[in-house]
């Protein structure tokens, strides 16, 4: 009967190719809006780890002065980076099944070639754990070991990029890599990652790309490398040195753990409390105890990682839709009106009113359908037009498989918003009332 | 077939209450051909509507085939029109845009039949009206009377026991209209029952019995004679768009 639906919904849109191209226009046009603003949340607000969102947890200590919270505006909320040694110290936990610090620097990389000149690479500092915990995809070797954090030993994990960029995209496991006035030798290579947003350091641009070299954590005092990213302080220290700068409360680590139970998550918040209580007998942590671990989902929420604007859009785009459609009410009305008379014939022969209902839903979801094929090609335009917007062209909305099945649900809906009183009134035309008028 | 007790139906309007059947009852036979006749405004319509199953009526009681379909839901009653009845009507009634194959097959659709099932039942009742060599034509490239062939094509497909035709003679010419009643007599000899609303007493005679409507109440012979100042058939008879 479906089949039978379709061929009568198909011959109706072919009977006024100019109505049919109206109402089709209508869907696209509130598709193409609705599902472009859908996917721009759909990648801001998604889930970037989705195996393990619910084991990972950022860490908070509220090593912050007496005098004023981390944040005016919420001062519930503890400082979202660490100390360096609040850092190294709770990292002496073995309570969480992973762990790492981390900090993003730059890096100045010496390409073997003689032709090809230095570049500055955005590296980020970390513990070997970093790679497991964030599943991060190896296209070659893996990642260090824990005697390399240690060491440090001098090795390297580059990106695709990199690889393509210093070894022409072959295996270099085992190449050197000179950075800075070392020589580094390649352990891994990434495949390609790009998480959407860099959950995992969302106070340094979080939408921005991955880095391009990785390098053991412990290799920062050697380097005397500073963060390139945000780093946050209330208390003067003294000094010049890169140790004074390590010394001071001036916070600039990202800390996460992976916690895989309730209890595993009870002892380590404890754990840390204890350690705070301990701090705070050396004068440090004058403010009320405040440690957190947050899930990846949760912390994304809290840092506001998904712009209050795109939330007000996502909701304009699904006005917009409703608009369109309602206003296409109008047109399917008079034209499934204008029909009467041939339902009449069909009530006559044995069509039901739900037979009949039906049949003009068909027709409308063919509608939506066909506006959303048209409409989801636009959203691709429109995607374009909106990664324009941002100009260093390092976040990338696209459609993916999801968004299509998106725009194609938005698109039946759409239709059956637009449809449904038509194709009620319709059916419940007196059949008796046009077979005298043909 | 068709024992109808005392029906009445009334329309109404927010000023007037028109009785277009006033306890109306009629008993048909299964196998009969029956002309039913009347003035305009008699009810002729409205009791071909009742009886199709397209309105519904405001009391008394409707047996078809022995079933009481006094009461019965849109579903059920739309199921009885489409295995039970089939329709004829004065201006045909093809949808414009389905060939004459398609036409046909309309009520088949709603019976969920095979396709193949379907082309055979299609095929021979084309075969029956004569138009076997048209099933790709649409209606607009036919005549009146080969459209009207079509649309007794597709009231047979179905083999309903009764067929109800409201004036299918009335667009005709007197060749084309003594054509369909051919038909209609050699659908009857299958022992098909044949309802008939027409105003022309010529094809009206050759149908086994007539009955006379007026102001929604059956009326007998006599009565018809005495009303005869009433309902000038020389004058509605064949008069194209006269209605019941």
């Amino acid at each position: 009967m479906l089949a039978y639906q379709l061929k009568i919904a198909f011959s109706s849109l072919r009977r006024n190719p100019v109505l049919s191209t109206l109402l089709i226009g209508g869907i696209a046009l509130g598709i193409a809006v609705s599902t472009a603003f859908v996917t721009t949340y759909y990648m801001m607000a998604s889930d970037p780890i989705p195996a393990k969102s619910d084991l990972l947890f950022a860490v908070q200590l509220d090593s912050w002065g007496a005098d004023e919270p981390f944040d005016d505006e919420r001062p519930e909320e503890a400082p979202t980076q660490l100390t360096y040694r609040d850092m190294v110290s709770i990292m002496e936990s073995e309570i969480p099944t992973h762990q790492t610090g981390m900090y993003k620097g730059q890096l100045t990389v010496h390409p073997e070639s003689e032709t090809d000149r230095p570049f500055r690479a955005m590296t980020r500092l970390c513990f070997a754990d970093f790679f497991t915990m964030f599943d991060v995809p190896f296209v070659h070797g893996g990642s260090w070991g824990a005697r390399a954090d240690s060491g440090p030993e001098p090795v390297v994990v580059i990106s695709k990029e990199t690889n393509q960029r210093l070894f022409g995209g072959g295996n270099s496991v085992g190449e050197t890599v000179r950075i800075e006035d070392r020589d580094f030798t390649v352990v891994g290579v990434l495949a390609q990652w790009r998480p959407q947003i860099k959950y995992y350091d969302v106070n340094n641009n979080e939408f921005g790309e991955s880095e391009e070299i990785f390098i053991p954590f412990n290799f920062n005092r050697p380097l005397e490398l500073y963060s390139s990213g945000n780093t946050w302080g209330w208390k003067f220290y003294p000094g010049n040195e890169y140790d004074d700068f390590l010394a001071s409360e001036n916070v600039f680590i990202q800390m996460w753990v992976q916690l895989d139970s309730e209890r595993q998550r009870a002892e380590y918040l404890a754990f840390l409390n204890a350690y705070t209580e301990s701090q705070r007998e050396l004068g440090r942590f004058e403010r009320p105890t405040n440690n957190k671990v947050t899930p990846v989902m949760q912390w994304l929420d809290a840092r506001e990682v998904v712009p209050d604007e795109a939330k007000l859009m996502l909701i304009i785009a699904m006005l917009f839709l409703i608009v369109c459609s309602v206003n296409l009410i109008g047109i399917l009305l008079g034209k499934f009106l204008g029909r009467a008379p041939e339902v009449g014939v069909r009530r006559a022969l044995g069509a039901s009113k739900l037979s009949i209902f039906v049949q003009h839903i068909v027709e409308c979801e063919l509608i939506g359908l066909l506006g959303g094929v048209v409409g989801i090609a636009l959203s691709g335009v429109a995607l374009k037009l909106i990664n324009g917007l941002f100009s260093d062209g390092v976040f990338v909305f696209g459609l993916d498989l999801n968004m299509v099945g998106a725009g194609v649900i938005l698109s039946l809906v759409a239709g059956l918003l637009a449809g449904i009183y038509p194709a009620w009134r319709i059916c419940r035309v007196a059949p008796a009332t046009h077979l005298k008028l043909q | 077939m068709i024992r109808i007790q005392n029906v009445s139906k009334i329309y109404r309007t927010e000023h007037v209450e028109t009785h277009a059947l006033s306890g109306f009852s009629l008993h048909v036979e299964p196998g009969e051909f029956l002309a039913v006749m009347g003035p305009s405004g008699s009810g002729k319509t409205t009791f071909l509507n009742v009886t199709g199953l397209l309105d519904s009526f405001d009391s008394g009681t409707y047996h078809l085939g022995g079933e009481d379909v006094s009461r019965l839901s849109d579903s059920e009653m739309s199921r009885i029109r489409n295995q039970k009845i089939g329709f004829i009507f004065q201006s045909f009634n093809l949808i414009p845009d389905l060939n004459v194959f398609d036409n046909v097959d309309v009520p088949l659709r709603y019976r969920g039949m095979a396709a193949s099932a379907r082309r055979e039942a299609i095929e021979e009742a084309l075969e029956i009206v004569g138009l076997s060599s048209r099933l790709k034509h649409y209606p607009s490239q036919l005549s009146g009377g080969q459209q009207q062939r079509v649309a007794v094509a597709r009231a047979l497909v179905g083999t309903p026991g009764l067929i109800l035709a409201d004036e299918p003679t009335g667009n005709l010419d007197s060749a084309m209209a003594n054509e369909i009643m051919d038909l209609l007599e050699k659908i009857n000899e299958m022992n098909t029952t044949v309802l008939v609303v027409t105003h022309d007493p010529e094809l009206a005679a050759r149908a086994s019995r007539q009955i006379y409507l007026l102001d929604g109440r059956l009326i007998d012979m006599e009565s018809h004679e005495a009303a005869a100042p009433l309902y000038t058939p020389a004058k509605a008879a064949g008069s194209p768009g006269a209605q019941a």
